[in-house]
């Protein structure tokens, strides 16, 4: 019997929660893109693809951001209630608490700005080749490691507390063969089940 | 407390202060920096508004220095 209708191969990678066939539109706090367009990573070969890009899962600038809302409240309304209570050997001139409250500001806003680019620039991406991991661990220190898809031996992922669950994140641990080689891990990511399932779909197409 | 005294006591505060400003200038200018070879780590649209923003601290932490210079 002839074949009327023929469904094509899609290039999908299927996974628990769907497929990952949508292209994921980047935007500053994207932290899961699929695909991504307008994005490219430091030694990324031309025809390279990028299948994954993560970074960290929000909740992580959950705690610097109150920590930020509280560092610029608090000379509004913490020390005028705390310098009530406190008396010094000598009158502080207006000029000083000028000076003081203005560098506060400034400290708090290279506070805010530090953590996020620590979340921004911490970043792991996915491609047909291989994985990538870029940590901006701290000012002075960046670590690229990068493991290829044939080197792999394991992926595991491991999702606990009650915000991890909540929020659905976790951290996607890949595991490579050889000794010299780094095993990456890929902390408090989201969706780390979509994460490992999705390598793993990448393996068995290269095995194929 | 003498007038002397709390007047030595706010021209060597004044002087910490400037120093600590310095540094921190030191500190707003390395972020400058490492946003910029972060940047060629990453290429992303909305790398260019980090880099202001980095640049705004860098601006503003020169600024309160010299605010401190001029009104202490």
């Amino acid at each position: 019997m002839p074949t009327v209708f023929e469904e094509k191969k899609k290039d999908k990678i299927l996974v628990n929660r769907g497929p990952l066939v949508e292209r994921t539109i980047m935007t500053p706090l994207t932290s899961f893109a699929v695909s991504p367009e307008g994005i490219r990573f430091e030694t990324q070969e031309q025809e390279e693809k990028v299948v994954l890009f993560l970074r960290q899962h929000l909740v992580v600038l959950l705690g610097p951001l109150l920590l930020v809302i509280l560092l610029a409240l608090a000379p509004v309304l913490i020390f005028p209630v705390l310098f009530q209570y406190l008396t010094l050997p000598i009158d502080v001139p207006i000029s000083y608490v000028i000076v003081g409250t203005a560098f506060w500001y400034v400290v708090t806003f290279g506070f805010a700005l530090m953590s996020f680019l620590r979340w921004f620039f911490n970043i792991y991406v996915v491609t047909d080749k291989r994985i990538v991991d870029i940590d901006f661990i701290h000012l002075l220190y960046k670590e690229f490691s990068e493991a290829r898809l044939d080197k792999i031996q394991d992926i595991s992922f491991k999702s606990s507390g009650i915000f991890s669950v909540f929020f659905d994140f976790g951290d996607a641990y890949v595991q490579t063969a050889g000794g010299d080689l780094p095993n990456i891990e890929f902390l408090a990511v989201p969706s780390p089940a979509r994460v490992v399932e999705a390598i793993s779909d990448l393996l068995e197409k290269q095995k194929t | 407390m003498s007038a002397d005294v709390t007047n030595i006591i706010f021209v060597l505060f004044k002087f910490l202060i400037l120093f600590g400003f310095g540094l921190y200038i030191v500190f707003a200018a390395v972020i400058l920096r490492q946003e910029q070879l972060m940047a060629n780590v990453l290429e992303e649209s909305f790398e260019p508004v980090l880099r202001f923003a980095s640049f705004l601290h860098l601006v503003a932490a020169i600024g309160v220095f010299l605010l401190a210079l001029l009104i202490l």
